[in-house]
């Protein structure tokens, strides 16, 4: 993090920040961009399925931050370089680091409509808009791929998605780009005491109301959830969430924290599955998967761990 | 209210470790982030026995001693003094996909 570009340039206080946030390094694919990094991870996640790209009967790409040109196809594109000919290729997005959801309703929603698809691939490249990756006082932004496949079996079952919105933060954090040069985008966050105190307040009642509704729906407490997982913004927004919930988070998110960064919608699955590595989660435990964006989204993700419908 | 007043800047000079006075605005002043929000909020629905909900989420009610206190004050007004029940959320059950119609509009 001591050679992080912009830190020389950042005010004293945002520099403290920045180093306060529990991220010792990132790693930069400067040879890859977004739809090169999930290229890469589709190819990986079909692999691991025992599939090849022309399995996939369905493409659902998590729109990028900042796409490379416009009018172009990032999601065709992805599908040319996948070889996925026959696949249903499109995009879904709007809604930051929470855009993996719609991707998994889609999903859900496609298998469940189509007895005769079998295989959707979910695929998400994450690079930051910006030539600088700190955005205060969130996280730092790190660059990597990240593929699902959803399948009727599995090895990891996704139960249910929840999801809530409100436009009232659409643009809490932006970044202007009309008539500028690329080098002077900047993330900002237009209002931090709506960030750090309204959102934030707001995301305690949301993610306490959707965990209380899922995990009823489900005749279960939050004893019988194994392991929660987040996103990697921050070790503070680990403890927030922890507070917010009065649960603990799986020791794998602190650690792809430190050595990875945040990797937007990325985050939850590479968590679960570092925590499946690393037998935090053994078989038929549940977990919930945490998401949330100030744009602002709320998503909860309820999955088992165990043969059945599911992702890879 | 002098009293609110007191107990609440002794907790906002502990939280934020430094002398905070009652007019003291540490948004403005920067001394502000998110777990202390959730700090200063728990703070406030457990010693005062009410629900912060997200319509009671204006700036002006938490951004000084003397803004929380009036908000106290309010709020515990207009519940009659009591504790009130958070309210539940229960998300729409999830169902199968349904069968979609469209009405189609050609290009022109």
């Amino acid at each position: 993090m001591g050679e992080l570009p912009e830190l020389a340039g950042l005010p004293p206080a945002e520099r403290s920040v920045c180093l306060g946030l529990g991220i010792e390094r990132i790693r930069t694919g400067r040879e890859a961009d977004a739809v090169g990094l999930a290229e890469h991870a589709a190819h990986r996640a079909l692999a691991a399925a025992g599939l090849t790209a022309q399995d996939a009967d369905a493409l659902i790409v998590v729109e990028s931050r900042a796409p490379q040109t416009l009018l172009s196809s990032e999601a065709t594109r992805l599908q040319e370089l996948l070889g996925s000919r026959d696949a249903l290729t499109f995009t879904v997005g709007g809604l930051g680091c929470v855009s993996l959801t719609p991707a998994l309703l889609t999903a859900r929603g496609l298998l469940a409509a189509d007895p005769e698809l079998e295989h959707v691939l979910v695929a998400h490249g994450s690079t930051p808009a910006t030539q600088g990756r700190y955005r205060h006082p969130v996280t730092v932004n790190g660059d990597g791929g990240g593929a699902l496949v959803l399948s009727r079996t599995g090895s990891v079952r996704l139960l249910d998605i929840v999801q809530e919105t409100n436009g009232k933060y659409w643009d809490l954090f932006q970044v202007a780009f009309r008539d500028l040069p690329s080098d002077s985008w900047r993330e900002r966050c237009q209002d931090p005491a709506t960030y750090s105190f309204q959102l934030a307040v707001e995301t305690r009642n949301r993610l306490t109301a959707l965990l209380d509704g899922l995990l009823t729906r489900h005749g279960m407490t939050r004893r019988d959830v194994a392991g929660y997982i987040t996103q990697n913004l921050s070790s503070g927004s680990f403890g927030f969430t922890e507070e917010s919930l009065g649960v603990h988070v799986l020791p794998a998110c602190r650690d792809n924290l430190r050595e990875l960064g945040h990797l937007g919608p990325n985050d939850v699955f590479l968590n679960l599955y570092t925590a499946l590595e690393r037998k935090e989660l053994a078989e038929g435990d549940r977990a919930v998967l945490i998401n949330v964006s100030p744009v602002a989204a709320w998503s909860l993700l309820l999955v088992e761990i165990g043969a059945g419908e599911s992702t890879q | 209210m002098n009293s609110t007043i007191g107990e609440i800047t002794e907790f906002l000079t502990v939280a934020l470790r430094q002398d905070i006075r009652p007019e003291d605005d540490y948004f403005a002043l920067g001394l502000a982030d998110s777990l202390f929000a959730l700090e200063l909020v728990t703070f406030v629905e457990e010693r005062f026995r009410l629900t912060v909900e997200v319509e009671d989420l204006d700036l002006e009610n938490f951004r000084t001693a003397v803004g929380v206190a009036g908000f106290v004050a309010r709020k515990t007004a207009g519940a009659g003094g009591a504790a009130e029940p958070a309210d539940v959320h229960e998300p729409a059950a999830a169902e199968p996909a349904p069968e979609f119609t469209t009405d189609y509009e050609p290009l022109r």
